[in-house]
């Protein structure tokens, strides 16, 4: 670990900015402050300011700062950014107006249904004389004119971005590689973005779309990331910026600025990611990370200590089914995190619909007003709000200094739950709790045994504000045997940013019949791929690199690839025959169904990560005591699935020492978060002071349990 | 406020989670259905039908993309189902599978599977999928038989059979289905991927089984059907009480020459229930634009929830409170063995007259009529191997009161542009060029809110290649509303490379294509709402500049004219164009 020094993780949520600081010693420190809305970079400075203070660091000590922000996600909801131009193949300008929205669920029935607009404006729209074919082929050239005259008329609308797509590009990049030089030469000021250079796959829409993305995004991020830069700089650190991408690696501040939208991602990702850790901390290869805040839940698996990924993303996705909806929201084609979001967080709004049923969410209080119990205005009850009421919540405050109203939340939860419902306040509460609980599994559903994952199997990790209270219960739902709340909880994300390596993912389309394919060919796609990656992580041929390829395989004619993991290293003549074997297999555990059609390749990808030293894993030691720990207070508490209050202990998380043992019913309180330990579940802290919870009857058999989905056996 | 007598602390928890769990279940099968099927007609948005219905054929759950006409024909089948075959002669493992459109099916193509779900040795609910196979034989490769006149040139015909009995599949049975088709390796491959589906809803409601027993996920499923009715009735009990007629006229079925076809509709609101009586409507037709039971009753149910909260769910509550009378005989429930492979025209007719009549009740939820789907086939054989592809394109959406039509989005219970295959896979498959697809300017209907734009694509075949068309609101373009202009009729061309262009008609099968000649489909625009000249001048430069209409149709259709920079109404001479009150382009009473 030679070169270690400080790494700062930095964290944006909507309401809290998250820092953690692993001193060079591997000691962690940590904040929480409120996030500075109008320009988030003040607080991300504050932040780190005060840590490194308080932790008595030295800023030029600094080595590496690592940084999650929703910038990108949000860019792109709020279709901020741009104008951006699209340059594409004639007789395609309507490609983005044309749009592939699908109308699911509420919309279906919508009489007044209007798809979101695109975005980029038609006025914005070029088509240039240009065609080739799905090999590659040029099937009409491009012309110097048609060039020149599509500068000449950039020039005149003068966008901050151009996204340059035309069709099979990702066979043949010689016509978009033309025509974004001479964009960069005629407008030097434009962020130029080519679909073969951003993601070169096929089907035109999703590519088109992610390339688009790019162009709106990139001076945004570049501008924010530079800005902030300088700023960090002022105080004293030099080492530049590195962010988190949407799979769970980190680029480089340059790198970000020019495939910005591979962080679309960023914010869910790290909580995924510092679930793994947590994971690996404890020795289990196999988690499901569970993050919960203020507006959101989200969900992710990591297995085998890898993340699972998906290769495209919806952002904005509508529906129960969020970002893995088709057709819904702005597809994203660059690979991320396989994450599940529900609107079920601290803040969700609990109300009932019109035919006299309890519903939580997906409305949200926000952070403006917030919650009834927040006292700022609020009257609609919130999860939060039950969970006070549930004596989950220390009335005296939340971090950032907000004291609860009790009574402002028995006010709310009354007059809009319980009296309609004829519940007495309490009852009304733990319902409220109950469903968010149930919404929230619907997330881990979707992650495991929607994906044919059995979360039996696994260690659930509950954190972020909101986690702790919620997650042994779930655990129980789903028969989960082991639960762990890291340390820090409420921060978790930003510790997982300090241990977060350098990554690059590629792809490249190369559309063959596996029978007729030649491993020659197909390696040197795959060693072109590497090449590039290293190139982009600036690694030579000697420096150490982990390798991962990976292919999109199908049955022939279908639409659908399922992507099937490969040894690394060059192709041995036999690969192919391996490729085909492991499609096979890797089809019949997604889809119970053993295929005997010939095999398509469509993709090939590559996924390089640098490992980079860092600061040695360093036991946060909690203080050495009694293994059987005195609770500092107790509190009238009513647990889920339980019909009245008991008088809970309330055990203090930082003086709780290493192994120290304690059962249900009780409540872990820490600096951010609380931890609900249930009536029979058993609490033992680690060497880590992450505590490790098992729920009781974890034996049962409930709703959340299932094995594979598609088995036909 | 409502307030819900049955509601108990613990049940409102119960109920939820099992509503989630059920609706999970479904959509999981639906995307292991889609992702594992071989049939090339399932691109990559397009969705499989999967549902859970209990033992009394009761719709539980139902995926949630999935369109309504596919639901719907797993629920009204379940019935024959059970007629033919005895529940207490059923087994665990056991599956069925059947496709005939006179016992709740839709067409050869759409395979329906079961299997039954057992709680104690007796069935309990029933798992069902639904999608489109490959090909089941027939005169139409594929499924579109455009001029079919019987079921029996439609494809193979499959009465309610076992595809496996107790787990064991019923080899004979998929034989005869492999027999049957032109790629009997894809057929197979679709029904197992029905039978992988049904098989996941089976697993997730055993496990809700094994937490609360049958009989009480029975007691919450009834109880969450129960609440589905009173939202249901709660809504409908909003329209003003009364019957209110209308209609819709389709252009013809391809066979019987110059006849068109009425759908007429009488909707009675009635204290919280809906009767909707198709009396008037057309005799059936020779050619395939029938529509059987289940796809006329779900144009009918689709057409009543764009007037209710469109967030109740879809389940048996939705239904309960529909009534209909179906004339024997006529386009919308016609004796075998009338051909019903083009049914989307007489479903998509009805829920236009639906609408048309509830605008009478609600005339602020008011809507022209659309343009429909333009679905067509091409193929051809490349290096002896046989190719085949079924394309869709979409009309535009009529205008809304106080809204545009969308562009080019279907019409209304269609599920969007997912669907559409992408033009990169299409080339790389098959031996085709697609030379250009973009919106029809000027193609909306006018009115004071526009109809949505139709589409043109232009399809360049590499060789010898057959393409049969179905298309319909052509010849009659989907009409206008109160004052508002029709949509731009589509139309099918071929243009020759060597010989002039010709016209297709909308329904025509097996035209060929020599190397170089393109197919152009050009799909309707939605029908516009209220006087052209009453739209606001700057909504329609914002579609000037939009290029959504011409600056020629600007002034023809709407009295508009612009500054020669293009950006700026000039307001003089569109006043005194206005003023005039030049007669714009059909502005009689529509066909309504």
């Amino acid at each position: 670990m030679n070169g270690s020094g400080v790494v700062v993780g930095v964290d944006i949520g909507g309401t809290f900015t998250d820092v953690a600081i692993a001193a060079a010693d591997g000691t962690l420190h940590l904040g929480k402050l409120p996030t500075t809305p109008e320009d988030p970079r003040v607080g991300v400075v504050q932040g780190v300011r005060q840590v490194l203070a308080d932790a008595g660091l030295g800023a030029d000590s600094v080595t590496r700062v690592v940084h999650g922000t929703t910038l990108a996600t949000n860019v792109v909801l709020e279709r901020r950014g741009g104008p951006v131009a699209l340059v594409t193949t004639e007789g395609f300008g309507d490609l983005m107006r044309l749009g592939r929205q699908a109308r699911v669920e509420e919309d279906r029935y919508d009489v007044l249904y209007t798809p979101p607009p695109p975005p980029v404006d038609a006025t914005l729209t070029f088509e240039v004389a240009e065609r080739l074919g799905a090999r590659g082929e040029v099937l009409v050239p491009l012309a110097d004119d048609a060039v020149r005259e599509l500068t000449r008329r950039l020039t005149d609308a003068d966008p901050v971005g151009i996204a340059v797509c035309f069709l099979h590009s990702y066979a043949n990049p010689a016509h978009e590689h033309r025509v974004a030089a001479a964009c960069r030469a005629a407008l030097p000021d434009a962020f130029v973005a080519a679909s073969c250079d951003v993601w070169p796959e096929m089907r035109e829409y999703e590519r088109a779309m992610t390339t688009v993305v790019c162009a709106l995004v990139g001076p945004v991020m570049a501008g924010y990331l530079g800005g902030l830069e300088r700023r960090l700089a002022e105080i004293g650190i030099h080492c530049g910026v590195e962010v988190m991408e949407s799979s769970g690696g980190v680029m480089s501040a340059a790198a970000a600025a020019r495939r910005p939208v591979c962080t679309v991602e960023s914010g869910g990702a790290a909580g995924v990611i510092t679930a793994g850790m947590i994971g690996d901390q404890i020795g289990a290869p196999d988690v499901i990370s569970f993050d919960m805040g203020g507006t959101t839940a989200k969900t992710g698996i990591v297995r085998d200590g890898q993340p699972r990924l998906a290769h495209s993303f919806q952002v904005g996705g509508k529906g129960s089914f969020g970002a893995t909806r088709a057709g819904t929201g702005v597809p994203v084609k660059t690979p991320v995190v396989d994450l599940a979001e529900v609107g079920a967080g601290g803040g969700s709004r609990a109300w009932i619909d019109a035919g006299g049923a309890l519903r939580v969410g997906p409305g949200s209080a926000g952070a403006v007003p917030g919650p009834a119990c927040y006292g700022r205005g609020g009257t609609e009850p919130t999860v939060t709000d039950a969970n006070l009421l549930l004596g989950y919540l220390d009335p005296t405050g939340l971090a950032g200094g907000v004291t609860l109203s009790s009574e402002r939340a028995a006010r709310a939860i009354a007059s809009v739950v319980a009296d309609p419902l004829g519940l007495d306040v309490a009852d009304a509460a733990s319902a409220i709790h109950e469903i968010a609980n149930a919404t929230m599994a619907a997330a881990i559903r979707l992650v495991t045994v929607q994906r044919g994952i059995d979360p039996r199997d696994f260690t659930l990790v509950g954190f972020g504000g909101a986690g702790p209270v919620h997650v042994a219960r779930l655990a129980s739902t789903f028969g989960i045997r082991s639960v762990v709340v890291p340390w820090g909880a409420g921060v978790a994300s930003a510790i997982g940013l300090v241990g977060s390596d350098p990554t690059v993912e590629l792809v490249q389309t190369r559309l063959v019949e596996v029978a007729d394919a030649d491993p020659v060919d197909v390696e040197a796609v795959f060693a072109q791929l590497e090449a590039r990656g290293r190139a982009e992580l600036g690694v030579d041929e000697e420096q150490p690199l982990i390798v991962r390829r990976a292919a999109d395989l199908r049955c022939r004619g279908q639409a659908h690839e399922l992507t099937v993991a490969i040894a690394p290293g060059r192709f041995a003549p036999d690969g192919l025959e391996m490729l085909t074997t492991r499609f096979r297999d890797e089809y019949e555990r997604a889809y119970g169904i053993r295929s005997t059609a010939g095999v398509e390749l469509v993709n090939a990808r590559v996924r390089l990560i640098r490992p980079v030293a860092k600061p040695p894993r360093r036991a946060e030691r909690p203080p050495t005591g009694a293994a059987a720990p005195q609770p500092a207070r107790h509190r009238a508490v009513r647990f889920p699935g339980e019909d009245r209050y008991v008088d809970a202990p309330i055990y203090d998380w930082g003086t709780l020492a290493a192994g120290a043992r304690l059962g249900g019913p009780a409540l872990v309180a820490g600096p951010d978060t609380t931890v609900v330990v249930p009536p029979a579940a058993r609490v033992e802290l680690d060497e880590q002071r992450n505590v490790l919870l098992h729920p009781p009857n974890a034996s049962d058999s409930p709703v959340g349990t299932g094995t594979s989905p598609a088995r036909t056996g | 406020m409502a307030r819900a007598d049955t509601t108990s602390f613990d049940d409102a928890i119960t109920a939820e989670v099992i509503r989630n769990g059920l609706a999970v279940a479904v959509e999981e099968a639906s995307v292991v259905v889609v992702r594992s099927a071989h049939s090339t007609f399932i691109q990559e948005g397009a969705d499989a039908c999967a549902a859970l219905l209990d033992v009394r054929a009761q719709l539980v759950a139902q995926s949630t993309a999935t369109s309504l006409m596919h639901a719907a024909s797993l629920r009204c089948s379940l019935p024959w189902l059970l007629e033919a075959v005895a529940l207490d002669t059923m087994e665990p493992g056991d599956v069925f599978g059947l496709n005939d459109p006179y016992r709740g099916g839709i067409h050869a193509n759409d395979i329906l599977v079961f299997r039954p779900i057992f709680a104690e040795r007796r069935v309990a609910f029933f798992a069902g999928t639904l999608v489109h196979v490959a090909d089941v034989g027939g005169v139409a490769a594929g499924g579109l038989a455009a001029l079919a006149t019987d079921t029996f040139s439609e494809g193979l015909a499959l009465p309610p059979v076992r595809l496996a009995r107790a787990g064991k599949p019923a080899d004979e049975v998929l034989r005869i289905i492999g027999a049957n088709s032109r790629v009997p390796d894809k057929v197979l491959g679709d029904v197992d991927a029905l039978v992988a589906g049904a098989h996941v809803i089976a697993r997730r409601v055993d496990e809700l089984m094994g937490r609360y027993g049958p009989a009480e996920l029975q007691r919450f499923i009834d109880a969450a059907l129960d609440q589905t009715e009173r939202r249901m009735r709660a809504e409908l009990a909003q329209l003003p009480a009364g019957t209110y007629h209308g209609g819709f006229t389709i252009d013809g079925d391809g066979v019987e020459a110059g006849r068109t076809f009425d759908v007429r509709v009488a909707v009675t609101c009635e204290a919280g229930g809906v009767h909707v009586d198709f009396a008037g409507t057309a005799a059936q037709s020779r050619g395939a634009i029938n529509a059987s039971i289940s796809q006329t009753l779900s144009g009918v149910l689709y057409g009543i929830r764009c007037f209710v909260d469109p967030s109740i769910p879809m389940d048996e509550g939705c239904w309960r409170p529909l009534t209909t009378s179906l004339p024997a005989g006529s386009l919308v429930n016609p004796h075998p063995p009338a051909a019903c492979g083009g049914r989307v025209v007489a479903v998509a007719a009805a829920v236009e007259a639906i609408l048309d009549a509830l605008a009478g009740a609600r005339p602020d939820r008011a809507s022209a009529a659309s343009g429909l789907i333009h679905v067509y086939t091409l193929a051809g054989s490349r290096g002896g191997a046989p190719w085949l592809n079924l394309f869709y394109e979409f009309g535009g959406l009529g205008a809304r009161v106080g809204a545009d039509g969308a562009d080019a989005t279907g019409c209304f219970f269609l599920g969007g542009r997912s669907v559409i295959p992408q033009i990169e896979p299409l080339e790389a498959a098959y031996p085709l060029v697609v030379r250009a697809a973009r919106l029809r300017p000027d193609s909306g209907g006018p009115g004071r809110w526009r109809g949505g734009l139709g589409v043109e694509t232009v399809v360049e075949s590499l060789g010898d290649a057959v393409s049969t068309v179905r298309g319909d609101r052509m010849t009659i373009p989907p009409p206008g509303r109160d004052g508002g202009a029709s949509g731009d009729a589509g139309q099918y061309l071929v243009e020759r490379r060597d010989a002039p262009t010709e016209a297709l008609a909308p329904k025509q099968a097996d035209v060929a294509l020599g190397a170089g000649d393109r197919l152009v489909v050009r799909t309707s625009g939605g029908g516009g709402l209220g006087p052209p000249h009453a739209r606001d001048p700057e909504l329609v430069l914002a579609d000037v500049v939009a290029g959504r209409v011409t600056p020629a149709g600007a002034a023809r259709d709407y009295a508009v004219a612009l500054e020669p920079d293009g950006r700026t109404v000039d307001v003089q001479v569109t006043d005194g164009l206005r003023r005039r009150r030049p007669t714009p382009r059909a502005t009689e009473p529509t066909a309504r």
